[in-house]
């Protein structure tokens, strides 16, 4: 569940989603869900030529499981923090 | 942190999108564009109208397929289409597609004919070769 | 709006196609399903992936997980269709009914709210189960 929360504090920020069949799409987060599904609005994808079939798309819906890599808007993310509620995770699981 | 109101995370987002027309990528690569009319909690879909599109350098091509209702663990994504976009794509004829891929798959099989023939020289020039030590 | 599995289910007796995962398909009447996407066909022709060999078969059960999608027929999609808004109005009447027979009767109040219930959620649902197995 830490991911879920993490992606939600994400929520309205500009990320790149690169799924595992290559297609890299920029786009606003606009919800994620605790199986890491997500809505991305205002859509781009960065390989036009290569994928011309997500030219026209403005809001995608991406199921959480076909995600390689998310990039992060690297100012918005407290690393710090994340690594604090990691340990927290894992405490608490232990018990 | 802010979210939307109503909040509709994930899957359940695609309501949002229910009556419009979207492109939904399915696991094997296929790109079907249809109405979605229908949703649930595994995101399977529910589409109307669908037409499967295929794409060719700068050209697609649709193939009617009627009503569909896709198992959700097919799909890649779902997108709504911005119809005023430009894509610079032109739509031509399933069979003038067809075509298009014949004249390739063509091209391609007599690529591998040279390479096979070429190596095939390769081991011959080797053998020859042999006398030269 | 109909859910996608509940659409399956009112689609019972109807043709539809079948193309699992791995490119087969299963074009048969749907005899039965459940909440799983678990499909019982019967009169079958299968179709292999790359459509060069077919098959008859009487029946066919599949498990939900195989399936990559549905195709079925708009005249099935119309006829379920007109089957949905028909239980709806026949719910809607059975309702008024109960409430103007808790209005006569004033001790009515307790059956007549349990009856819904009952009637709402189970029979039909429990019903269509059943015929499967």
């Amino acid at each position: 569940m830490l991911f879920y929360s993490f992606f939600k504090t994400l929520v309205g920020k500009e990320v790149v989603v690169e799924l595992k069949n290559d297609v890299c799409l920029h786009g606003t987060l606009h919800s994620v869900d605790q199986y890491l599904n997500m809505t991305l609005h205002d859509t781009q994808v960065t390989d036009p030529d290569r994928f011309p079939h997500l030219i026209a798309v403005k809001n995608a819906f991406i199921r959480g499981s076909v995600v390689r890599y998310v990039q992060l808007p690297e100012d918005q993310v407290d690393t710090e923090l994340l690594a604090d509620a990691s340990r927290k995770e894992l405490l608490t699981s232990k018990k | 942190m802010e979210l939307p109101h109503p909040y509709l995370p994930g899957a359940i987002s695609l309501l949002d999108q229910l009556d419009k027309r979207l492109i939904v990528v399915l696991r094997d690569g296929r790109k079907l564009v249809g109405c979605l009319r229908s949703i649930d909690q595994f995101a399977n879909l529910i589409l109307d109208e669908v037409v499967e599109r295929t794409f060719f350098d700068k050209y697609y091509s649709d193939i009617r397929q009627g009503f569909l209702l896709i198992r959700g663990e097919n799909v890649v994504l779902a997108g709504e289409i911005d119809e005023t976009v430009d894509t610079g794509l032109t739509k031509i004829s399933v069979e003038e597609m067809n075509r298009m891929e014949e004249e390739r798959n063509e091209r391609q099989r007599k690529i591998e004919q040279r390479k096979t023939a070429i190596s095939a020289k390769g081991k011959l020039k080797e053998a020859d070769m042999d006398d030269a030590y | 709006m109909v859910l996608p599995l509940s659409l399956l289910r009112t689609a019972q007796n109807h043709p539809m196609l079948v193309e699992l995962k791995n490119g087969e398909t299963y074009n048969g009447h749907l005899q039965s399903c459940d909440s799983w996407m678990n499909i019982h066909l019967r009169d079958v022709i299968f179709t292999s992936k790359d459509g060069d060999r077919f098959f008859k078969m009487a029946e066919v059960y599949i498990r939900g997980s195989t399936v990559k999608y549905l195709r079925i027929p708009d005249q099935v999609v119309d006829l379920v269709k007109q089957e949905v808004a028909e239980v709806r109005r026949q719910q809607k009447d059975a309702q008024k009914q109960r409430k103007q027979m808790s209005r006569g009767g004033g001790r009515g109040g307790g059956p007549g709210r349990g009856a819904p219930r009952g009637g709402g959620g189970g029979p039909p649902r429990g019903g269509g189960r059943g015929g499967g197995h």
